[in-house]
């Protein structure tokens, strides 16, 4: 029997200020993916909703390409193949949120398209009756309604976007995994400093898991 | 402007179709561990009794939670040292891939049997078959087709999650592409054929799964998420 591992928590606490960086770091490229995630994913759902075949074909093209390819690789697409054709580089945050929010996007896109499909039609036809263009009765009846229906799925969305931050250490973007790697180098404990990174995710995101739950729960019940 | 040029691509193909195998190969390992596992995690989960399921709820909450790159960093960083063992990339990747997507099957698994009416239960009950019997000859054929789509999109998801272990320096694809990419110095080439390349596998794929879901969709079957 090999002798037990003592664990030693001090060397993190000591270098706090590091983790508390890659926090920020983590915090903000979170901000922007889901920010342009979202609205990108209501704009390509609201493509795909489209009648007219020049918007509904490009639209299905985005979401089919962007959800059947890994994200790192799209990631590591943006970083190192892109600026081959752009005359200016590319930084490890914008690639990052590039890749992570397009991804995103048509992820979201597809939660938005079933969420519209699921309001029933004479909804938009009582509006359009009462002389509503569709772009009013798109934004005041069905929308609406629908995010209702959909928060479980955003909030799911969300969480998994959360987790997807940490792929930008591929390409050494300051964020909570890229600073636990330097570290664990820095200071030879990659036992503590890896099982503390994996529990700050843990407890930022299991309440929101556990809310995701109560909501599914509670529009279950009340619009089945 | 660029001038796009495939050749030194071409030239390496041997080098990304490894890549492929050894994608094909983790993500195939990881489905065999997972599945059973998996369904372990969700007849504990289901128990009665606390000392079995409160472990699985804890795996299973904490696999699913946690970034899937921080539970490789951990199993491949951290555990041998805890354990005084030696770990290759390969390990360490079929350890986590393994573990996270059980904890992902164990509550489709879970969805399924759940799904299945209680009166099923209770009339194999009435035959005088053990809880045991019950769940194999009449719960579980019943609920693994009503699995099937969740399974299949699963591994799709899995599959696109095996790229994580080039970061530790596997040769999978992802990996391969790389290498190529810094030895030819055309990473714009390089990369967009490995995009290309996952694009067709995973759309093949998940094209297929439609047309299960179909299938299964016409001979009425619910489908359990």
């Amino acid at each position: 029997m090999a002798a037990l591992y003592h664990w030693n928590f001090a060397p993190l606490l000591e270098n706090a200020d590091v983790l508390w960086a890659g926090a920020i770091g983590t915090l903000r490229l979170f901000a922007i993916c889901m920010v342009l995630g979202l609205t990108l994913g209501l704009a390509v759902g609201l493509g795909r909703h489209a009648r007219s075949r020049w918007i509904h074909a490009p639209a299905t093209a985005f979401v089919e390409f962007f959800r059947n390819t890994p994200v790192l690789v799209q990631i590591l697409w943006f970083y190192y193949a892109l600026p081959i054709l752009l005359p200016f580089s590319i930084d490890p945050l914008t690639a990052a949120a590039l890749g992570i929010s397009l991804n995103s996007a048509a992820f979201s896109a597809e939660i938005f398209r079933g969420g519209i499909e699921s309001i029933e039609r004479g909804q938009a036809e009582a509006a359009r009756a009462l002389g509503m263009t569709s772009a009013q009765a798109m934004r005041r009846i069905v929308l609406p309604q629908a995010i209702r229906r959909m928060l479980p799925a955003l909030t799911n969305r969300g969480i998994e976007i959360f987790k997807m931050t940490t792929l930008a250490s591929a390409v050494a973007y300051v964020e909570l995994l890229q600073q636990g790697k330097l570290l664990a180098s820095l200071n030879f404990n990659p036992i503590e400093t890896y099982t503390v990174i994996a529990v700050i995710f843990f407890l930022c995101l299991f309440p929101l898991v556990q809310a995701t739950y109560a909501l599914e729960r509670r529009l279950g019940r009340s619009d089945a | 402007m660029h001038v796009w040029n495939f050749a030194p691509v071409w030239a390496n193909a041997d080098l990304l179709a490894l890549g492929l195998l050894n994608t094909l190969k983790l993500t195939g390992a990881a489905l065999a561990f997972g599945i059973p596992l998996g369904l372990v995690l969700a007849l504990m989960r289901l128990s009665p009794a606390r000392l079995l399921s409160w472990p699985a709820s804890a795996v299973i909450e904490v696999f699913r939670t946690t970034p899937p790159l921080v539970q490789l960093f951990w199993f491949f960083f951290a555990l041998p040292i805890l354990i005084h063992v030696e770990m290759t990339p390969y390990v360490a990747a079929v350890l986590t891939f393994s573990i996270q997507s059980a904890a992902f099957f164990a509550e489709v698994f879970r969805g399924g049997i759940v799904s299945v009416e209680r009166g099923q239960w209770e009339a194999a009950r009435a035959l005088g078959m053990a809880p045991r019997q019950v769940m194999r000859r009449v719960v579980l054929p019943q609920a693994v087709k009503r699995m099937v789509p969740a399974f299949l999109e699963r591994a799709i998801e899995l599959m696109k999650t095996t790229t994580l272990v080039a970061i530790i320096s596997y040769a999978d694809l992802l990996f391969q592409t790389n290498e190529v990419a810094q030895k030819t110095f055309r990473p714009l080439e390089v990369f967009t054929v490995t995009a290309l390349i996952y694009f067709f596998v995973i759309f093949a794929a998940s094209t297929l799964v439609q047309g299960v879901e179909r299938r299964l969709a016409a001979s009425g079957e619910g489908m359990a998420r």
